[in-house]
């Protein structure tokens, strides 16, 4: 069976060479990467076959990610498998999804719009097991539109049992 | 109420893993509207009973249902809470995305423009 994927799109108003640079420069990286948290970019070694650490804090929590450089080709393609870390860097999922994939292979394309840059990001489990594969399936499908998806049913509950 | 009260933590793994399967979400989309028996429930499927139980049954187990005990029919229901926990959970894994790449539009805006840096 084919393994399931997040899908994201996104238009930018600046071009492929800057929106790439975004994510390459360690210094840009940092100040965008991780959504109001402060992040750390360590290690920075971002090209391919190379890797870096990245530590991200709100508050009092924290978030460790390690990063596998697969195709670093600007401005068009980059590639890296994302690894959930523990403040060691050991992999590890949170604790209340023991199966929530690790490893997740990221491709990431930049494509020139006349607007600027079409940026098409996908998310695969990576040298997963089936446990881990099916939780990921199942968080997509609820993610996804279609069947009455997680979010209307959620409403349809709600309306009439919490309230 | 109290069948919300009492239930378990859930658990992430059974939950989604439970949600995988197109024929468990359906299920759940016709629970929506209402409880049901298992009679009802396996006739739109073109599915026998025991194998709409097997997938009663995950479901049970996820937490996602209920099933109330009424001589034969145990009917099932929608359980709320572990549905909610699912959703807070993909909602955040969806908004890491969506405010990082908010930060970044207004990173390449200020690179672009970098006397507007002020400007929000």
């Amino acid at each position: 069976m084919e393994l399931p994927s997040f899908v994201l799109d996104r238009d930018f108003s600046a071009p492929p060479e800057r929106v790439f640079q975004a994510w390459t420069d360690p210094a840009l990286f940092a100040r965008w990467y991780g959504p109001g948290a402060q992040t750390t970019i360590l290690n920075q070694d971002i090209r391919t076959g190379g890797s870096c650490q990245i530590e991200m804090r709100w508050g009092g929590r924290a978030q460790y990610q390690h990063l596998d450089y697969h195709d670093v080709t600007a401005p068009t393609r980059l590639v890296f498998v994302v690894v959930t870390c523990d403040a060691n860097w050991t992999p590890a999922a949170p604790p209340h999804a023991p199966d929530w994939p690790t490893h997740l292979l990221t491709d990431i394309s930049f494509a020139a719009t006349a607007h600027g840059t079409q940026l098409h990001l996908t998310w695969t489990p990576h040298a997963a097991n089936a446990a881990q594969i099916a939780m990921f399936r199942g968080a997509m499908a609820t993610l996804g539109r279609g069947w009455g998806a997680g979010f209307d049913l959620l409403d349809a509950i709600l309306a009439e049992r919490v309230t | 109420m109290e069948l919300i009260r009492y239930a378990p933590q859930p658990n992430l793994d059974a939950v989604f893993s439970a949600l995988a399967d197109p024929t468990r979400r359906a299920i759940l989309r016709r629970l929506s509207q209402g409880e049901a028996a298992v009679a009802e429930l396996a006739q739109p499927f073109a599915m026998s009973q025991p194998a709409v139980s097997k997938h009663l049954a995950i479901l049970e187990r996820a937490g996602l249902i209920e099933r109330r005990i009424d001589r034969q029919r145990r009917p099932a229901r929608l359980s709320a809470r572990p549905m909610l926990h699912a959703v807070q959970w993909l909602t955040e894994f969806r908004l890491f995305w969506q405010d990082s790449f908010d930060a970044l539009d207004d990173l390449l805006a200020e690179l672009q423009d970098p006397d507007n840096k002020d400007k929000t």
